[in-house]
């Protein structure tokens, strides 16, 4: 199913095939994963409200309109998925991801840079309001055009701008940070 | 990196790859898998819904089609049907004069209850 587009796979999905679905989720798991981290900043419940996201995603692939994009379509469901998590959770805090701790244990000084940064990229992004947060997120780290962001999140397209702007420059400013350290 | 303002249209080529880096997860296809087994797991339990949803209601169509036989029985056939043969059968006989037979009458007696 590798040479089918998204569209054609959720028409397969939407007539009752789940392989054709497990095949879109195994192309958007990354992303959907990713940006639940975001919302959610622990790994765990980051995967529970992706699965959550995909779950819904597959009880209303009937629902969806093959005009539309697919992959806005879902991450607004995962999206949503997340906001509920954080509501009806209290989230854990954060801790260091494993496979990182892991990566560093078996070269750490190769990895000790990277842990480092992630680390306090992630500190950075979890001290930005959720929105903002997002915005970053969704806008340079998964490429979505901020007229879909704004969709996405419900949200006027001068406010995805005004938070990308804002986001962008409090983490710059810690990569900017990071960088000087390494140079010295 | 470049200078950032609230116009820019693009995204940042080396903020982009740091946060996506920062937030990527491990074992995608553990994920994958489990999800995907979810979903077969919803399609046939959706199947088991949708025949049990199915087997409900043939029971109420069932139980509704006995009743209006019944009904329609009642009216129309079975036990009704000798009497109002009787019932006219002794007005005609009564028009005509005639003493209706105790057959007649037991048969219209019948129809009456």
């Amino acid at each position: 199913m590798t040479g089918v587009d998204d569209s054609a796979l959720a028409a397969q999905a939407a007539a009752g095939d789940p392989e054709a679905f497990g095949e879109l989720v195994a192309r958007h798991a990354p992303m959907a994963r990713r940006v639940a981290h975001a919302v959610l900043e622990n790994e765990q419940d980051a995967d529970d409200a992706a699965q959550e996201g995909f779950l819904s995603a597959w009880q209303a692939i009937r629902r969806y309109d093959p005009r539309r994009a697919f992959r806005p379509w879902l991450m607004q469901i995962v999206v949503n998925a997340a906001r509920d998590l954080r509501r009806r959770r209290k989230v854990r805090t954060t801790e260091p991801l494993e496979f990182v701790a892991a990566a560093s244990r078996d070269d750490p000084a190769h990895e000790a840079g990277a842990l480092d940064l992630g680390d306090r990229l992630r500190a950075a992004l979890a001290e930005l309001p959720e929105r903002q947060r997002l915005a970053v997120v969704l806008f340079d780290a998964e490429g979505y055009p901020q007229a879909e962001i704004a969709k996405m999140l419900g949200i006027p397209e001068g406010t995805v701008k005004s938070d990308v702007f804002h986001g962008r420059r409090a983490l710059r400013k810690l990569l900017e940070s990071v960088k000087e350290e390494w140079d010295d | 990196m470049t200078d950032l303002s609230p116009n820019e249209a693009m995204p940042d080529p080396e903020l982009g790859p740091a946060i996506r880096a920062a937030l990527a997860m491990p074992h995608d296809g553990a994920f994958v898998t489990r999800v995907r087994a979810l979903v077969r797991q919803q399609r046939e339990r959706g199947w088991d819904e949708v025949l049990a949803g199915w087997f409900w209601q043939g029971v109420l169509a069932a139980s509704l089609a006995v009743v209006a036989v019944a009904a329609a029985w009642r009216v129309t056939g079975g036990v009704g049907a000798t009497p109002r043969t009787g019932e006219e059968s002794v007005a005609v006989q009564l028009l005509d004069g005639d003493r209706p037979g105790a057959d007649i009458l037991l048969a219209s007696m019948a129809g009456d209850r």
